[in-house]
């Protein structure tokens, strides 16, 4: 099956300063902005969650428009947001994916984005820092915090790599169906890449 | 019925759908069990799972034929095996019809009952309605029941098919060869 990868940036919007001062480099200068932007070809919104006598189902949203900004100088003034195409869930199976996005779960004709929107960030360690926000899925506001680790990538140019990793409970969103078959939490883990302009 | 009034051999129709029966009712047990404990993927499973509940549905056509040309036609004369075996021989068959019916009901049971409400698509072509509301106790005897009854029937099949190789082999008689396809005179 050939998957093909849609994802709408906007470069512009990613040119904001990245603030190594939140990571590795905690004393680098602040001097002028860099430019970054998001790599679509390493940016993945998985998904995974359990069932009872099934297994273990794995997915992604294939398209969205994602947005960080980092402030070198001032952590606390970056941000990060996400909106993602409900409708591009791929598990792999075509009906499968079509049962998913029917109102027994996603609803995305009545639901057609899931956003994850930054109120602040703050750094925990040199490689590590905490988002807090909202997501809104299914059309229910949930504030969510997650924690993004935060690596420099060696080779040419600069790279910074993201992960992030999370559970959510579905539930919360009124996402009921087949509980407890279908387990309540839903283990989101979201990798992105930021190569220097 | 007298003797002489009764068909040397089985039906044309009846053939067929006793062999069509059989290879899809075969494929079907293959299938659950390939579903349930083939370790496959999710992706996989659901497809398979899909697939089931589509086939589950022929089966359940062909098996209504089946009884439907059983009591419109006669039956060709029973052969002159000892009476326990035509005894056991008619009881394997009769349970294999009951058995059938059994496992596509609890089946579609499975299916309406179950606490994920997955539509069935018949092939993808239009969707089939569920003969239950959503009820955990009841998903929970249904699926109990389709899998006693699918390893009932393989158990049957393989009694049948061992009486039909008998009378093949061992007795020598047309038992087996009235349930062939007729073959074109040269």
């Amino acid at each position: 099956m050939t998957r093909q990868s849609h994802v709408s940036l906007r470069p512009s919007l990613f040119c904001s300063a990245l603030a190594l001062g939140m990571l590795a480099q905690a004393h680098a200068p602040a001097v002028a902005a860099t430019n970054w932007r998001i790599d679509p070809a390493r940016t993945h919104i998985a998904f995974a969650i359990d069932a009872i006598g099934y297994p273990r189902t794995h997915g992604q949203f294939r398209q969205f428009v994602g947005r960080i900004s980092v402030d070198f100088a001032h952590p606390d003034r970056s941000s990060v947001s996400f909106h993602v195409q409900s409708r591009s869930v791929d598990v792999g199976s075509a009906p499968f994916d079509d049962y998913l996005r029917s109102d027994a779960f996603l609803n995305s004709e009545r639901f057609p984005s899931i956003d994850f929107v930054s109120n602040s960030v703050s750094k925990v360690d040199d490689h590590t820092v905490r988002v807090n926000g909202q997501l809104t899925l299914l059309g229910v506001t949930r504030p969510l915090t997650v924690d993004v680790a935060v690596e420099r990538e060696a080779g040419g140019g600069q790279r910074l790599a993201f992960l992030a990793k999370t559970d959510i409970d579905r539930l919360e969103f009124g996402m009921n169906t087949g509980f407890p078959l279908v387990s309540r939490d839903v283990e989101l883990v979201i990798s992105s890449a930021a190569v220097e302009l | 019925m007298s003797p002489e009034a009764r068909p040397e051999r089985w039906s044309g129709t009846i053939v067929a759908l006793h062999w069509a029966a059989g290879a899809v009712i075969l494929g079907l047990i293959a299938l659950g069990w390939i579903m349930v404990h083939g370790g496959l993927d999710s992706a996989a499973t659901f497809d398979l799972y899909q697939r089931h509940k589509s086939w589950g549905f022929v089966a359940l056509a062909l098996t209504a034929g089946r009884l439907a040309a059983r009591f419109a036609s006669s039956s060709p004369q029973a052969p002159a095996s000892a009476r326990w075996e035509r005894r056991l021989a008619a009881s394997t068959q009769g349970a294999l019809y009951l058995l059938t019916l059994c496992a596509i009901l609890s089946g579609w049971l499975v299916v309406s009952a179950s606490p994920l409400p997955v539509p069935t698509r018949f092939f993808d072509l239009f969707v089939i309605p569920n003969i239950a509301p959503p009820d955990p106790s009841l998903f929970a005897a249904a699926e109990l029941a389709h899998r006693l009854s699918a390893w009932a029937i393989a158990a049957l099949v393989a009694l049948h098919v061992a009486g039909a190789l008998k009378h093949h082999f061992v007795d020598g008689d047309d038992v087996l060869r009235r349930m062939l396809p007729r073959r074109r005179r040269a």
